[in-house]
């Protein structure tokens, strides 16, 4: 009920910022910019999805520029994040698409980017502090991912029983929101009541990290029901340690995950919801705001609209979470049940 | 008792002093940890050691040469990848085979650490850092982004680590353990009996000297970065059957984390000296200290990982003290009964002179 009501709400701001802007601005196909996609790091599924959807962005709108994919390692994902944001400002890119794993560390670079001219567009999880992003295209409504998450771990204790959160890093900005926002949630509704968030513990995105402080978990509250980990490394860990261990009839796993990684444990019952947006589309609609920016044909003024090809129309609003910053919201979730894993596992 | 301290040679007693560290650490958390000590905890850590066992044990052969091995964690990383890839391919193949896949993969990684070490002479913090970037860039591209997935790999694979062999009350001894510690067990053996590896020990303590007692450093040194990529292939391996999903993140810290554990156990970070067993006590010990932080309140997320590294220090400290004290008293035991037996040697032929 909150998650519709939520979803309610954005949709009636993006209809009242529609009707504020003067007109829709239709994307002119056909200019040429080169661009820049950014991930965390290389060789992660999700974000290979988020180039597939800009790839098909970039050819759509027909720009005869160059899209760039590159990132750094995983074991260099900070200063490698910065010396390319650097590097593509120097080059005279027209936009870097970042997904932000520096923290505000990367804000200089993406700064002087800005005056060098390149347009800096965060997708996935935003500078924090907002400063050197021009707009952060989020993946969903962060306050509603609390909603989601809550929601999943009611169905699943059936109401009542205890519930702990498995999370990637200490200090993951995108997790904490999530994390908060579920906090509030839990406490906001009476619906809610029954569920007790005994801990959160950090398994720092690593599988054997993740699978040994799931383990830990089940060890210090012997009444636990269910793991919620909203990482799709840490919801596989926790599940894959479930099972080993033969708790899965005591213990459920959720979050947020991949329908290719987590199809066995959803179909054997270890976890048996959990959800997940489209990285495709996150990619497709992160180039058209990118490509609409460098062009000149978006301005990045807040109430702005545009249409995104086949997703349709988006406006630009101020981040609820990030007072001062601007976002464009995608949404909405899928939420992955023993019914629909597997056609999406495909 | 003290005579059985008199008769250990000095690397027993360290083993020895860090079992009582071990002791010490279990019961400290004992008493603040409620519900902490049951069959469970063992079955916890000895399940998560045994991979960190195994590379800890190649990382101390390197550290016994006087060098070390940053790439080990790039090694487990795309060995586990490549394994995982090769058997989801081709579900047929055997566990033999697999496994001299992972170590002849690990094997051929080392090689290209102990040429540049070894015959070009750069040195080995230089080599692996730079080779520890590449292999893990060399798993980036080979992975294409794609992630070995528990679902496509073979029953046995995935149920190895996992098989109880033997149980004892609560207590399980799990095969990918019972594994790791015989390979530690072998190593160990190998190591204090055959010649050819006490010369890893020549060479680690005096280069110079090594050399000039006849012993080939170069050859040697190359030697110990392959069996130490054989070693971290392995737990490449175990690392696969362990948690089913890799991707290019798997093993990312080990290299720090093998460090710490043979140091721990008390290996010689200058080379020369230092066993098996220690590194595998280390590791455990490192586990354990780990494990048991996220189980105490006290302690929240943030204070873990500093917590943790003063654990560490005290822990190495304790160790040092303790193996000291033992080595010390030994010591003066050993001068007293000299002196008494000189003592009674006097005395016996002072009455011989006056009989």
């Amino acid at each position: 009920m909150t998650s519709r009501k939520t979803l309610g709400l954005t949709a009636a701001f993006m209809m009242g910022g529609a009707s504020i802007a003067s007109a829709q601005t239709t994307l002119e196909a056909g200019q040429e910019v080169d661009m820049v996609l950014l991930p965390k790091f290389l060789g992660i599924l999700v974000f290979d999805q988020a180039n597939e959807g800009a790839q098909e962005a970039h050819a759509e709108l027909g720009n005869p520029g160059e899209l760039l994919f590159v990132g750094p390692t995983p074991e260099n994902s900070v200063a490698g994040q910065i010396e390319i944001m650097t590097t593509s400002a120097t080059q005279g890119q027209g936009a870097v698409m970042l997904s932000n794993n520096a923290g505000d560390q990367i804000a200089p670079a993406a700064m002087a980017a800005q005056e060098a001219g390149t347009r800096v567009v965060t997708w996935d999880s935003p500078i924090p502090g907002g400063e050197g992003e021009d707009v952060f295209v989020a993946q969903v409504d962060f306050g509603s991912i609390g909603v989601v998450m809550a929601d999943m771990a009611h169905s699943i204790l059936g109401g009542e029983g205890q519930m702990a959160v498995l999370s990637a890093t200490p200090d993951a900005a995108n997790q904490n929101a999530w994390i908060a926002s579920m906090q509030e949630a839990l406490e906001g509704d009476a619906k809610y009541a029954g569920i007790e968030l005994v801990d959160i513990v950090y398994g720092d995105d690593q599988a054997e990290v993740s699978y040994n402080r799931a383990l830990s978990l089940v060890d210090q509250y012997p009444d636990l029901g269910v793991i919620m980990s909203p990482t799709t490394v840490g919801i596989q860990a926790a599940s894959k340690a479930m099972q080993d261990e033969g708790l899965c009839d005591q213990i459920k796993v959720s979050g947020l995950g991949l329908p290719s990684e987590m199809v066995s444990y959803t179909m054997n019952g270890c976890a048996p919801e959990f959800a997940l947006w489209d990285f495709r589309d996150l990619g497709y609609l992160t180039y058209y705001t990118a490509y609409g920016m460098a062009t000149g044909q978006l301005t990045g003024e807040l109430g702005e609209s545009f249409t995104a090809g086949r997703m349709g129309d988006y406006t630009i609003e101020e981040d609820p979470g990030r007072p001062g910053s601007k976002r464009i919201l995608m949404g909405p979730f899928t939420v992955y049940t023993a019914e629909n894993v597997e056609a999406a596992a495909q | 008792m003290l005579g059985l301290v008199d008769r250990m040679s000095p690397q027993t007693l360290r083993i020895l002093a860090l079992v009582i560290v071990l002791g010490a650490v279990i019961l400290f958390f004992a008493a603040v940890v409620p519900n902490y000590l049951n069959g469970r905890l063992f079955n916890r850590v000895s399940s998560s050691v045994a991979i960190m066992a195994l590379i800890a044990t190649a990382q101390t052969l390197v550290i016994i040469t006087r060098n070390i091995d940053l790439s080990v964690g790039s090694t487990v990383g795309f060995v586990a990848f490549a394994t995982g890839s090769l058997v989801t391919n081709n579900p047929e193949i055997g566990p033999v085979i697999l496994v001299a896949y992972a170590m002849a993969l690990g094997a051929m990684f080392g090689a290209i650490n102990g040429v540049l070490v070894a015959f070009a002479k750069v040195p080995s913090i230089i080599v692996t850092l730079g080779t520890m970037a590449l292999f893990r860039s060399a798993l980036v591209e080979f992975s294409d982004s794609k992630s070995i997935s528990t679902a496509n790999l073979p029953e046995w694979l995935i149920s190895f680590p996992n098989t109880v062999l033997l149980q004892w009350g609560q207590l399980q001894f799990r095969a990918g353990f019972v594994a790791a510690v015989l390979v530690v067990i072998v190593v160990h053996i190998a190591l204090s009996r055959l010649r050819a590896a006490r010369k890893l020990y020549a060479i680690g303590s005096n280069p110079e000297a090594a050399e000039m007692a006849g012993i080939d450093t170069r050859k040697t040194v190359f030697v110990a970065f392959v069996l130490a990529g054989a070693l971290a292939g392995l737990a490449g391996f175990m690392f696969l059957a362990r948690f089913g999903t890799i991707t290019v993140v798997a093993g990312l810290g080990f290299e720090l984390k093998s460090v710490a554990a043979a140091v721990v156990g008390g290996v010689n970070i200058f080379g020369g000296s230092g066993t098996v067993i220690g590194a595998l006590i280390g590791a455990i010990l490192v586990d354990l200290i780990d494990t048991s932080l996220v189980r105490w309140q006290l302690v929240s997320e943030f204070w873990r990982e500093a917590v943790l590294g003063i654990l560490i220090l005290l822990a190495v400290a304790a160790d040092a003290l303790l193996n000291r004290r033992l080595v010390a008293a030994r010591q003066a035991r050993e001068h007293r009964r000299a002196e008494e037996r000189i003592a009674a040697e006097l005395a016996g032929r002072a009455k011989g002179q006056s009989a």
